[in-house]
């Protein structure tokens, strides 16, 4: 499994763990409505379980299994595959400060554009993996 | 592919449908309940998406054991049961807890997360040392030979 999908891979189950953590926090809540101090963690359980387990292990996942390059480095230039690694954990993180409020507001579309950034990258690294050896 | 996930994939193929239907019930204004919102999201996220996640890597992800039963997987099997348990324990509780002041239901979401949590804990545990190298797998065949 190459470094990038480690990395990844490894990030997403942090984030299944802090995710579940903050949805039990939610859920006991709404049990003790007048214990209820945690609704503000309600974005940011929605983005670490979306952004940091789901999205980030299929992406992980992904860069790991789809078909290789028969030329050249296997997967693309492993540069850009840790720059999206990168980029995607750096998004999520902004945008759970700016959440949290411990950033400006702007935390939020600065913190969206490294994720789409991310994403980019993907695309880029990708594309031409998208392939069948068969013929 | 192995029975755990066989069983995990079955299970979820039962939540999506699940979760569709409420998601239907939730568009139809004269049975519509805001107490259903929740439930969607969760069958869909947890029941499906988790579920077919947690089943397919405990398959595909190296170093698994070939042999079937709960002992050889047993932190699969684990997992199953408490996400089970977890998920289905919220979908009674969680609406009743607008209809109920009765403490049973507070009891039940409790159990809830920690079965749920539970579950999350047993996937990683099992998982985490699962997330090598090439290099290290190698390494590590070597050593069990």
């Amino acid at each position: 499994m190459p470094t990038p999908s480690r990395w990844m891979i490894r990030c997403s189950f942090i984030y299944l763990l802090i995710g579940f953590l903050m949805g039990g926090l939610l859920l006991i809540g709404k049990a003790f409505p007048s214990y209820y101090f945690q609704w503000f963690l309600l974005p940011v359980h929605i983005e670490v379980v979306l952004f940091g387990w789901i999205i980030q292990f299929t992406l992980g996942t992904a860069y790991w299994i789809l078909p290789r390059f028969l030329e050249g480095p296997p997967r693309g230039d492993i540069i850009w595959g840790k720059l999206m690694v990168l980029s995607l954990n750096l998004g999520i993180f902004l945008t759970v400060l700016s959440y949290l409020r411990l950033l400006p507001n702007f935390g939020t579309l600065i913190g969206r554009i490294f994720e789409t950034a991310s994403v980019a990258l993907f695309i880029y690294l990708h594309w031409n993996r998208i392939v069948t050896y068969r013929n | 592919m192995p029975r755990i996930t066989r069983v995990f994939i079955k299970t979820g193929m039962i939540y999506f449908l699940a979760s569709l239907a409420v998601g239907v019930i939730i568009e139809i204004n004269s049975i519509s309940l805001p107490v259903l919102y929740p439930l969607f999201w969760h069958m869909l996220m947890l029941g499906w998406i988790t579920q077919i996640i947690f089943g397919v890597s405990l398959w595909m992800f190296p170093g698994r054991t070939r042999e079937e039963g709960f002992r050889a997987q047993m932190k699969g099997w684990i997992t199953y049961i408490l996400l089970n348990l977890g998920v289905v324990l919220r979908i009674i509780a969680e609406p009743m807890l607008s209809y109920s002041n009765q403490p049973v239901w507070q009891i039940l979401i409790i159990a809830s997360t920690l079965l749920q949590m539970g579950a999350a804990i047993a996937y990683v545990i099992e998982m985490w040392p699962r997330i090598q190298s090439k290099k290290q797998r190698r390494k590590n065949r070597k050593k069990k030979w």
